[in-house]
């Protein structure tokens, strides 16, 4: 379980966190939803330790990492992984190599177990026989499911998902969507950061509103879309068009 | 709040913060150092950036060395010319090429081709999330990308100023052997017998220096990137620049405390 307890954090001068308390329980898939700029992608960097709070507690498994060097994080690190909104595939690798990257890093495995990890994050994402090919010469689509394989590889517990579909095609992102789903399904939990309710409803168990660095509400997508809070409905329902609304209407009354 | 070291300021002269950039940057350093030894692990990396140093910078270092020596042989050859002491000529290249412009050329141009490789590579990395990858995955950027580059330099950069030295001294024998007609053997005599241990041990330690520096300072501007390609841009401007005089700077005070020392 992650606990994010009354965080705050400023960058370059401008509050980004403030008082944020968040838990994140075992084996399900949290959402944190808000606009461009409010710091969601922050959070994940503070669950992973690449950024660290100006005030708070960030606990993990009940041990508190908040203020952990490198080293007193690596293990907490080797059981979180996280698929970036950009990616962060190596350039210069194949989708193989891309893939073992961190299993050799770690030298803790055997040729023959990087191999046979590989070959099934690369089927799992449905990347089978592209292993040769660069980054370059993927879609958008399948650079982020090898994104995804980098993640699975190292079998993580958590995986963190920054704008996982956020410049995809409608298809695409949902099979990346479905790759999430696959992965609670095998006892991964999972956070996810988006703006795009869609997604949000489609597969998060607890919803996390953020706006101003602060959360507008928190739990499910049924109790998140029935709240009066403006902000909600205004980044519920205003900045999405009418089908939407719909849509999200005929959800409120399921 | 305490942010990874190589992520906070840019280090700039025209800073307001140039003394909290310039503190980034010596525990940046000091975490290189505290790091070496992590280079047997990353051997593979190592022997890629001093392949590449090394192949990618020779045609410039040998061109570069032969143009100053040349230009030395000439400049000094005019003058001595005066005094007819045109046989000091290739005593002159040979000093000139060994304990200054041979390390000095070398160094330019090497803060200019690997301190702008060193500062685009490591800041596109950095802007496309890879060291936040390599960070979330429990991996130090330090051991993993900066310190095999800062080894290759260190190999490299002597082997470099050693072909720019020689490139340099037979660029100065030759253009006097045949604008000053001072005798070929006599002068290929001179430039070797002139030196000295103290001469050499300038010439030899100053790459290493420079190595250090040009190599760390081109990677901490790289991993200091943020925000997009424009910020990229201008601190690979910035690193060749600030590298550049650290180049100069290291030059002045070997220089001047060499001749107190020894």
């Amino acid at each position: 379980m992650i606990q994010l307890q009354h965080i705050s954090l400023a960058l370059t001068g401008r509050q980004i966190l403030q008082d944020i308390s968040l838990d994140i329980y075992d084996d399900t898939i949290s959402v944190i939803l808000g606009p461009s700029g409010v710091g969601k992608s922050t959070i994940l960097k503070i669950i992973l330790g690449l950024l660290k709070v100006d005030s708070g507690k960030v606990i993990i498994d009940g041990r508190d990492l908040t203020y952990a060097d490198t080293d007193d994080a690596l293990d907490l690190r080797r059981k979180i992984a996280m698929v970036f909104q950009g990616n962060a595939l190596f350039d210069s690798l194949t989708v193989e190599q891309n893939t073992a990257y961190f299993l050799k890093e770690s030298e803790a495995y055997s040729p023959e177990e990087i191999s046979r990890r590989v070959n099934d994050a690369l089927a799992f994402v449905n990347l089978s026989g592209t292993e040769d090919l660069y980054p370059e010469q993927l879609s958008g689509g399948m650079k982020k499911r090898l994104a995804i394989a980098r993640a699975v590889v190292v079998e993580p517990r958590i995986i963190l998902f920054d704008e996982p579909t956020t410049g995809l095609d409608p298809i695409n992102a949902k099979v990346v969507l479905g790759l999430i789903k696959n992965l609670k399904s095998k006892g991964t939990t999972s956070v996810i950061v988006t703006h795009i309710i869609n997604d949000a409803i489609a597969v998060g168990d607890v919803l996390t509103v953020l706006n101003e660095g602060s959360v507008v509400s928190s739990g499910s997508s049924g109790e998140v879309l029935r709240s009066n809070n403006p902000f909600i409905k205004e980044f519920l329902y205003e900045i999405y068009d009418d089908s939407l609304f719909i849509n999200n209407k005929e959800l409120l009354r399921q | 709040m305490k942010l990874p070291r190589f992520s906070s300021r840019p280090f700039s002269v025209s800073s307001p913060g140039f003394i909290a950039a310039l503190q980034d940057y010596t525990l940046f350093a000091l975490d290189i150092l505290k790091n070496l030894k992590s280079v047997m692990k990353n051997r593979e990396e190592t022997i890629k950036e001093m392949f590449v140093i090394g192949t990618k910078a020779l045609l410039m270092v040998i061109t570069g060395g032969l143009f100053a020596g040349i230009i030395l042989a000439i400049e000094s050859g005019h003058s001595l010319e005066m005094f007819g002491a045109t046989t000091l000529i290739g005593r002159t290249v040979s000093l000139g090429m060994i304990r200054e412009l041979g390390p000095v050329i070398t160094g330019l141009l090497l803060a200019s081709r690997t301190g702008a490789k060193n500062t685009s590579e490591l800041g596109a990395m950095q802007l496309s999330e890879q060291i936040d990858a390599i960070q979330a995955f429990g991996l130090s950027p330090i051991r993993k990308l900066v310190v095999p580059r800062v080894i290759a330099a260190l190999v490299m950069f002597l082997p470099l100023t050693l072909i720019a030295d020689v490139s340099g001294m037979l660029g100065g024998i030759f253009i006097t052997n045949q604008t000053f007609h001072v005798d070929f053997a006599y002068l290929l005599n001179s430039v070797v017998t002139v030196l000295k241990m103290k001469d050499l041990l300038v010439g030899f330690l100053k790459p290493v220096f420079f190595g250090f520096f040009i190599s760390s300072i081109s990677c901490y501007y790289g991993l200091s990137t943020r925000g997009g390609t424009t910020n990229l841009g201008k601190n690979a401007i910035s690193s060749v620049v600030m590298s550049s005089l650290a180049v100069l700077g290291l030059d002045l005070i070997f220089t001047k405390v060499i001749w107190e020392v020894l």
